[in-house]
């Protein structure tokens, strides 16, 4: 346990070293709101979205969560290239001590950066309930760790830095677009009738729709969303299969470097 | 100043593109997921407000891919200043000035070989009404993506660190597209903030999005006169092109890239 606080001290050290990194994160995120979501506020369907900023202020938290949550990957993927990896494995620590201590950090830097964002949307929406914030901290919590370990996977699979930003950006695109972060479940429906029904299946389970729409069902006061245990429940299934398989890439692949 | 010379080192960088096999395939599907995920979806939730939204992001799309992969010259530069190929090519037979000229031009014109592909999808599915307002879009389109790669040329010799080159592009990528036509009209950009809507004005995407909705028939009217909107382009293909190649120069000496 002591060998994986050091690992979580290094990285969260790291990550107040990329200043510029967290400002340059805090400014996408800040443009998506009050930008690109102001101006679809204006377009969407009322009959669709009622306020579709209120709608997006709770995907916002994910999107920022997701995006701080990855860059362990990109520290992780630069460590790969200038070969620190060496150093990191000649530490005193088990292989394993060291890959969980990255993905916690991961995952762990993620809530940290994405609270401000979260206590956002408590002010612009409404606070929860002492149990509803427990429980969307926990949702948050293991959708970070999930994330953590898709960003560390990528990482230790890419050999060059536009492959991990390439891959980054895929991955993004996928999970997001395909999901309920910047629109409502029920519209995109629509794929199904184009023939893409199997992507309406993945996005009802992408764990990115079940933490945004977690949060809209305690913060929005809508019909639309209502709380299921399920959400939690596939959150923490992607959380527990992501965090493993960057355990072990990180620790098998990075022995074969 | 040898035109074939000059042709040598864009011939390098196409040739250095095409050996990223992986990344074109990955943006490819990046550029169909846009199309095919959030077009679609889109057009669903907005369909009382733009008539056929599909048709104008699948067009603002292809805008957003021309400038992304225009951009992605400046990771190169990085990624040679990392490896020591910067040295490399300082002892080749040609000019400074050769060499930062043509990765300028050799940025644009891969990034219009990649889209090419991707542009005759596009044009399938948004149609031609006018070849004339096409020719001119597209050549409006020649002139934005040797701008974009000047101006990528331009910010990745301006800084040391590819980590902050990665952020700032980031950064500037989320303002330059939100705040264009790229993805919603000036309209209700207007309705929403009318702020937004003035620096959209001078955006050279919203100019080139423009233009390309107008070539293909999407938009029948613009907001500006076509002309207006070739010569802003060509003013920041200019003053990019000609910064580039100023900064790139000067930073080349000295072992300044360090």
């Amino acid at each position: 346990m002591k060998a994986i606080l050091h690992v979580l001290e290094y990285d969260f050290r790291n990550f107040f070293r990329y200043r510029w990194f967290i400002a340059g994160l805090i400014a996408m995120n800040l443009t998506d709101l009050f930008i690109s979501a102001v101006v679809f506020t204006q377009m969407a369907s009322a009959s669709i979205v009622a306020n579709y900023f209120q709608f997006f202020a709770p995907g916002l938290a994910v999107v920022g969560l997701f995006a701080s949550a990855f860059m362990i990957g990109r520290e992780i993927n630069m460590e790969v290239r200038r070969e620190i990896h060496h150093y990191m494995l000649s530490l005193p620590m088990t292989r394993t001590e060291l890959a969980v201590g990255r993905v916690l950090a991961g995952g762990l830097r993620g809530m940290l950066y994405m609270t401000p964002l979260l206590i956002t949307n408590f002010i612009v929406l409404r606070f929860p309930t002492l149990p509803q914030l427990l429980l969307i901290l926990l949702t948050l919590l293991l959708l970070a760790i999930g994330i953590s370990g898709v960003s560390i996977s990528i990482a230790v699979s890419t050999t060059s830095f536009e492959k991990f930003v390439t891959a980054r950006g895929v991955v993004y695109y996928m999970l997001f677009f395909c999901s309920s972060v910047f629109y409502p479940l029920s519209v995109i429906q629509v794929l199904a009738a184009k023939g893409l029904g199997p992507l309406v299946t993945f996005a009802q389970v992408n764990p990115l729709t079940n933490g945004s729409d977690l949060i809209r069902s305690f913060l929005l006061d809508s019909p639309d969303y209502i709380f299921s245990p399920l959400m939690l429940l596939n959150v923490a299934i992607f959380s527990v299969v992501f965090a493993l398989l960057a355990t072990f890439a990180y620790a098998k692949i990075l022995q074969r470097h | 100043m040898g035109l074939r010379k000059l042709w040598l080192v864009i011939e390098r960088d196409l040739r250095m593109f095409i050996q990223y096999k992986f990344l074109l395939i990955m943006r490819g599907i990046w550029f169909v997921s846009q199309i095919a995920l959030f077009g679609l979806i889109v057009n669903k939730m907005v369909q009382e407000a733009v008539a056929d939204y599909f048709q104008y992001y699948v067009a603002g799309v292809t805008i957003i891919t021309l400038y992304s992969t225009a951009m992605f010259i400046g990771y190169d530069i990085f990624e040679e200043a990392e490896h020591g190929v910067f040295e490399y090519l300082l002892t080749l037979p040609v000019s400074r000035r050769e060499l930062v000229l043509g990765r300028s031009i050799g940025g644009g014109l891969r990034s219009f070989i990649y889209v090419g592909p991707l542009l005759v999808i596009v044009l399938f599915i948004l149609g031609v009404s006018n070849p004339l307002y096409l020719l001119v879009a597209l050549s409006a389109m020649f002139l934005f993506a040797f701008g974009v790669s000047g101006m990528s040329i331009t910010l990745a010799v301006a800084m040391k660190s590819g980590d902050k080159y990665d952020i700032l592009i980031g950064v500037l990528d989320a303002l330059i597209v939100r705040l264009s036509t790229t993805m919603y009209p000036t309209l209700y950009m207007q309705k929403a903030i009318p702020a937004y809507a003035a620096v959209a004005e001078f955006n050279p995407l919203t100019y080139a999005a423009d233009l390309f909705r107008w070539g293909t028939g999407v938009e029948g009217a613009l907001q500006f006169s076509p002309l207006v909107g070739v010569l802003g382009l060509f003013i920041f293909f200019f003053a990019f092109t000609f910064v580039g190649v100023v900064f790139y120069e000067r930073r080349l000496e000295g072992g300044n890239w360090q």
